[in-house]
């Protein structure tokens, strides 16, 4: 799915949120964004996700659904989008009253999955849940940050969406779940062509997974860094200055 | 810092908090009515007194004796008055539990601002011109003064009891029915023809205060000061035991409601209905509350006669009807807030919701139809008012509730106990109150306009409608939450705890 940005403005009070003139982010693209606190990376998610109102501007998304049709749709006008898009900004995705499986089902069934389309779409998570999270009694709410982190991803990426944003996934992850969810994330872009958008604070991982990165400062793109054989790294090291 | 400036920060806090809620300026309309609601109640209160002080010269002594002997009446009133507003300590001192303030001043500073709270003094507006017009005149200005300060304390102490039973209730509802046993005891013995025990110690008492007596102002001082030291005991203990708690809802069995997948998405939803309620201590207890609320009704009118009034007979009638669902309804979305952006980003989830919702709530009033069913058959109330108020709720009542869907944006904790659901939102105060008398003045209405049978069929025939055409405005209340659904998630992620 191609993502479309377009004179996209928000502010909240005097602070300028998230301001970008045009920004195009393409179909197959995996795309790191990275910024410091407050730079405007989740509020740029939350707007292309239509989960907080633009002051102005516009969010479109165009490409091919799961049906072939050809789309193209402001995410503010249609709920279509929805079909084929995944996302986790923070535990606000969360419905923590259910168990992780029941979590899991009532996503797969109410996006039309059936139970063995479930169970062969959770297979491909089993490394990634390390037994922590599947097959447990617990309710989500009693989980860890990072299992609670585990689900929010697994939910997101269960239907297999052309369109996957994750917020800060490397957060409260241990190392193995953070190694392991780099290589799923380019896994699937590479299986699906999906578009992947992933925002992080975490420079190697970025860089490690990123073709593309976006560097975002007081809401505006001011670099889109193109990111082949790591040479991003230099580049992002200077600006945050950690030699 | 010191202490008073930190009593002062939080008394400030407390201030910001109900100024900043999302519900606050949401409606300025509903604020101005709450707002006239109270003044009502006030004038109400100073009617009252004006006239129950002059009225009641001629039967007794004094009218003020009148008075002083039913104060357990009013030490009643005033304590289950109490239930619908006010927060307990522990409540408020939740927020700050870890944050750097000793817990030992900040439960002090909350019970301290209980006893000083203007609650205590609400029944001024009712006492005053009452002691005006009857204590003044025999005793003068310094008895009455007395006689003031004396209910005061007793108010300070009656506050800081119900303080101590409402947090008792967090640790378990069945502390609920302490003082309602209690109550109901004591409002028996008043009751037995020439035997209220409590009339003549209670005017002694009372005339004590207009004498300015020591004894009876330090006999309440030191109960309100064993109150103090009770609550202070009790509350801390909660606080703690909340900020320590561990996992707190063990599952045994997930049960997966299999028959509802007949139901396709929709069926998913009501899952979520019943596992919300199963699994959320404020969504549980609320609903045991109104189930053992209706089931007392039913049993008092079933075996009583203390209910056999018309309008105690709508009442009831209807509150069962309601308490269940329509009450429940009014905060409609707001435990949904906790997971608002799982939600919102899912395609019709919201407009599957509310259908999952008007089912559940539906289903559920053939519970209060069972309740009301042995009333039917012993004639206490008529076929026609069950059956009106049955389809007028479903079909009337659960449409107009249902738009506090696209109004509500206050996030509800689901499984907190330090919390009070009603903060905020006198809005939703409002139109609970509006539920639950509108109805009875529309069926008084119309049964002296077509008789007691006749009268009820505008509410079965319109109640039918709703039913009918739910999907329609199940339709139109969806449109419209997506039209405000901007405000409305803000809100919902800045109440989130």
């Amino acid at each position: 799915m191609n993502i479309h940005i377009e004179k996209l403005r928000k502010t909240f009070g005097e602070k300028v949120a998230v301001d970008i003139p045009a920004y195009t982010i393409h179909s197959g693209d995996l795309l790191g964004l990275v910024g410091n606190n407050g730079a405007g990376k989740s509020t740029l998610f939350r707007l292309i996700l239509d989960l907080i109102k633009a002051d102005s501007g516009t969010v479109r998304v165009s490409g091919t659904d799961a049906e072939g049709q050809s789309v193209d749709v402001n995410v503010t006008q249609t709920e279509q989008w929805k079909d084929w898009t995944g996302a986790y900004i923070d535990d606000s995705f969360l419905i923590d009253y259910l168990t992780p499986d029941e979590y899991f089902r009532f996503i797969a069934r109410i996006s039309g999955l059936n139970d063995e389309q479930l169970e062969e779409e959770m297979s491909k998570y089993t490394q990634f849940m390390a037994g922590e999270v599947s097959g447990q009694t617990k309710l989500i709410r009693n989980l860890s940050a990072g299992n609670k982190q585990k689900v929010g991803i697994v939910a997101a990426m269960l239907l297999r969406p052309k369109l996957l944003i994750l917020d800060e996934p490397f957060n409260f992850l241990d190392p193995t779940s953070q190694s392991a969810i780099k290589h799923l994330l380019t896994q699937y872009n590479r299986e699906t062509g999906a578009t992947i958008l992933v925002s992080s604070h975490n420079l190697n991982h970025t860089v490690d997974i990123c073709p593309r990165i976006a560097l975002l400062e007081n809401g505006q793109i001011i670099r889109d860094i193109t990111n082949h054989n790591g040479e991003a790294q230099m580049e992002l090291e200077n600006y945050f200055e950690v030699k | 810092m010191t202490n008073y400036r930190l009593y002062q920060l939080i008394k400030r806090t407390e201030a910001l908090k109900n100024e900043r809620h999302p519900m606050f300026e949401r409606n300025r309309f509903m604020k101005f009515l709450g707002w006239f609601m109270y003044a009502y109640y006030a004038a109400l209160l100073i009617l009252a007194g004006v006239l129950l002080g002059l009225g009641l010269k001629s039967d007794c002594t004094a009218a003020y004796h009148c008075l002083d002997g039913g104060l357990l009446y009013l030490l009643i009133i005033d304590f289950w008055d109490r239930f619908i507003l006010q927060e307990t300590p522990a409540q408020k001192a939740q927020a700050y539990a870890l944050l750097p303030i000793r817990r030992s001043f900040l439960m002090k500073s909350y019970l301290l601002r209980a006893v000083l709270s203007p609650a205590n003094m609400y029944w001024g507006f009712f006492l005053v011109p009452f002691g005006l017009v009857s204590v003044v005149p025999l005793l003068g200005w310094g008895a009455f003064a007395g006689w003031l300060a004396g209910y005061w304390f007793l108010f300070i102490f009656n506050g800081l009891t119900y303080l101590y039973t409402r947090a008792l209730c967090m640790k378990h509802m069945l502390w609920f029915l302490a003082p309602l046993a209690l109550h109901a005891a004591l409002v028996c013995a008043c009751a037995l023809p020439d035997q209220n025990i409590f009339r003549v110690p209670f005017i002694l008492f009372m005339n004590s205060f207009t004498r300015w007596n020591v004894l009876p102002f330090l006999l309440v001082a030191v109960l309100i000061g064993i109150a103090l030291w009770a609550n202070y005991v009790l509350q801390m203990g909660i606080v703690y035991n909340e900020v320590g708690k561990k996992e707190d809802v063990k599952i045994k069995s997930t049960s997966q409601f299999t028959f509802l997948n007949r139901y396709g998405v929709m069926g998913e939803y009501l899952k979520l209905e019943i596992k919300q309620w199963m699994r959320n201590k404020q969504v549980r207890t609320a609903f045991l509350c109104a189930l053992g609320g209706s089931l007392f009704f039913c049993l008092m009118l079933y075996f009583t006669d203390v209910y056999d009034g018309g309008f105690m007979k709508s009442f009831i009638c209807l509150y069962v009807y309601i308490v269940m669902g329509a009450t429940r309804l009014i905060t409609i979305m707001c435990y949904e807030g906790n997971y608002i952006d799982g939600l919102m980003s899912r395609r019709y989830s919201i407009y599957e919701l509310l259908r999952a919702k008007y089912y559940f709530n539906t289903l559920i009033l053939l519970l209060p139809l069972l309740l009301i069913s042995p009333l039917m058959f012993n004639g206490k109330i008529s076929v026609w008012m069950n059956l009106g108020y049955l389809l007028f709720t479903a079909g009337v009542l659960y449409p107009c509730i249902f738009q506090m869907a696209v109004y509500n944006r206050n996030t509800l904790p689901m499984n907190a106990k330090l919390t009070n659901s009603n903060s905020g939102t006198m809005t939703q105060s409002i139109i609970s109150t509006l539920i639950l008398f509108l109805p009875i003045a529309l069926e008084k209405i119309g049964i002296v306009l077509l008789g007691p049978v006749w009268g009820y069929a505008p509410f079965i025939l319109l109640g039918s409608i709703g039913i009918a055409t739910h999907r329609i405005w199940l339709r139109n209340t969806y449109r419209r939450f997506m039209q405000h659904r901007y405000e409305n998630m803000e809100g919902f992620r800045a109440s989130r705890t």
